[in-house]
């Protein structure tokens, strides 16, 4: 650059011209400016490590926290998952997803072979009442049915081949009492899923159930028909007294 | 204000330490459970099996097979036993009822299958036999 007076060339931050003297009002400015900066500059840098360190503490408190947070969660979890039992009809159930087809086929073929209790247990074990309702929906009648014949069947066998050794537990009283409500359940599921027009096509298979139930009530509880029917007229309690009678004095 | 924060925080980092030190317990003893000794059901269902036929409790062999068939529709690796003696008995059973029906086909199928599983049951074939009494002199 160029004094102002002698038109000499100076160096831009010569506070004065060497050959003749003259202020150079550009490098003044230029000082000052120089000066008030590093002044902002200390005082900005104070108030960032000041701040800074007032919040350091905030910050490493929050991190803890949050890590302990995190740790509680993890541990929540693995724990919850270390407690649940394995559910020991997962298998089965997925793999009657994939087969359902070729389950409801085979459950059909027991009720055409006119095995029910086997009908039943196949429906269970597979979980086919439950899965893919759109594929088991039209048994849903007759299996209801089914049911209360599968338990009747099943108390009656309990009943018929209990133990007769005087040291072995006496269960008959309970299997009676059992006996006589699911009986009474199986004539009232028996009636509502007869009058479903929806289950038209299994009414056969409903009404065979009925048939063998009474005649295995009529063989082994030695009954004819009349005293049969006298005994599906009676209250629950009327039946157990009626089959107490029967059994226990045998 | 910052102060504050900074006891508040600390009163949270000591809460969640103490949380944190009875989960840590809890999980410890979570894996002590995952892998407990597990007893086997099938020597236990087989005991209480030897246990029904000394008695002879058909009865009670027939509960079991049927709780184990809605879970097992095949008998598991053990259970065969129980699954032929309880069939046998069964079919036994319903050879009264399709008598007294009068339904020739299901009583002719139905012996079949009482000889078939007869022929299955090895060891356990005068089971069948006791079966049959008690089904013959029912009531």
């Amino acid at each position: 650059m160029r004094c102002k007076k002698c038109l000499h060339e100076i160096g831009p931050e010569e506070l004065r011209c060497p050959y003749c003297g003259a202020e150079n009002s550009y490098a003044v400015q230029h000082q000052k400016n120089m000066k008030r900066f590093k002044k902002d500059y200390k005082k900005t840098r104070n108030e960032v490590i000041r701040s800074a360190q007032s919040t350091r503490g905030l910050a490493t408190r929050a991190a803890i926290l949050i890590v302990l947070i995190i740790g509680c969660i993890i541990m929540t979890i693995v724990t919850s998952l270390n407690y649940v039992d394995p559910d020991p009809r997962e298998v089965n159930r997925r793999d009657a997803e994939r087969h359902v087809d070729e389950y409801v086929s085979e459950a059909e073929e027991f009720l055409k072979r006119g095995e029910y209790t086997e009908f039943v247990s196949f429906m269970y074990a597979h979980d086919l009442n439950n899965i893919a309702r759109d594929k088991t929906d039209h048994l849903v009648s007759v299996s209801y049915v089914a049911q209360e014949y599968y338990e009747c069947i099943q108390l009656m066998e309990e009943i018929i081949l209990r133990s007769t050794d005087p040291d072995y537990f006496d269960g008959l009283d309970t299997d009676i009492r059992n006996f006589c409500m699911y009986v009474d359940g199986f004539y009232e599921v028996l009636e509502v899923q007869r009058n479903r027009k929806k289950s038209e096509k299994y009414h056969a298979y409903m009404d065979d159930m009925d048939a063998e139930l009474r005649a295995a009530m009529r063989t082994y509880f030695s009954m004819d028909d009349r005293e049969l029917e006298e005994f599906l007229s009676k209250s629950e309690a009327q039946k157990a007294v009626i089959l107490e009678g029967i059994l226990r004095h045998e | 204000m910052n102060k504050m924060l900074k006891v508040i925080l600390d009163i949270l980092i000591v809460v969640a330490c103490l949380v944190f030190l009875a989960l840590t317990i809890n999980m410890v003893g979570s894996f002590k459970y995952a892998n407990r000794e597990k007893e086997d059901p099938i020597e236990t269902e087989r005991s209480v099996f030897e246990y029904e036929l000394r008695h002879k409790s058909y009865g009670e062999v027939m509960n079991t097979y049927y709780v184990k068939r809605m879970y097992n529709f095949e008998p598991q690796a053990g259970m065969e036993d129980i699954y032929n003696v309880a069939e046998y008995a069964h079919a036994a059973f319903m050879s009264r009822v399709y008598a007294e029906k009068g339904d020739d086909r299901m009583s002719e199928s139905n012996a079949l299958r009482m000889e078939t599983v007869r022929n299955r049951l090895g060891d356990y074939a005068y089971t069948a036999d006791e079966v049959d009494e008690v089904i013959r002199n029912a009531p």
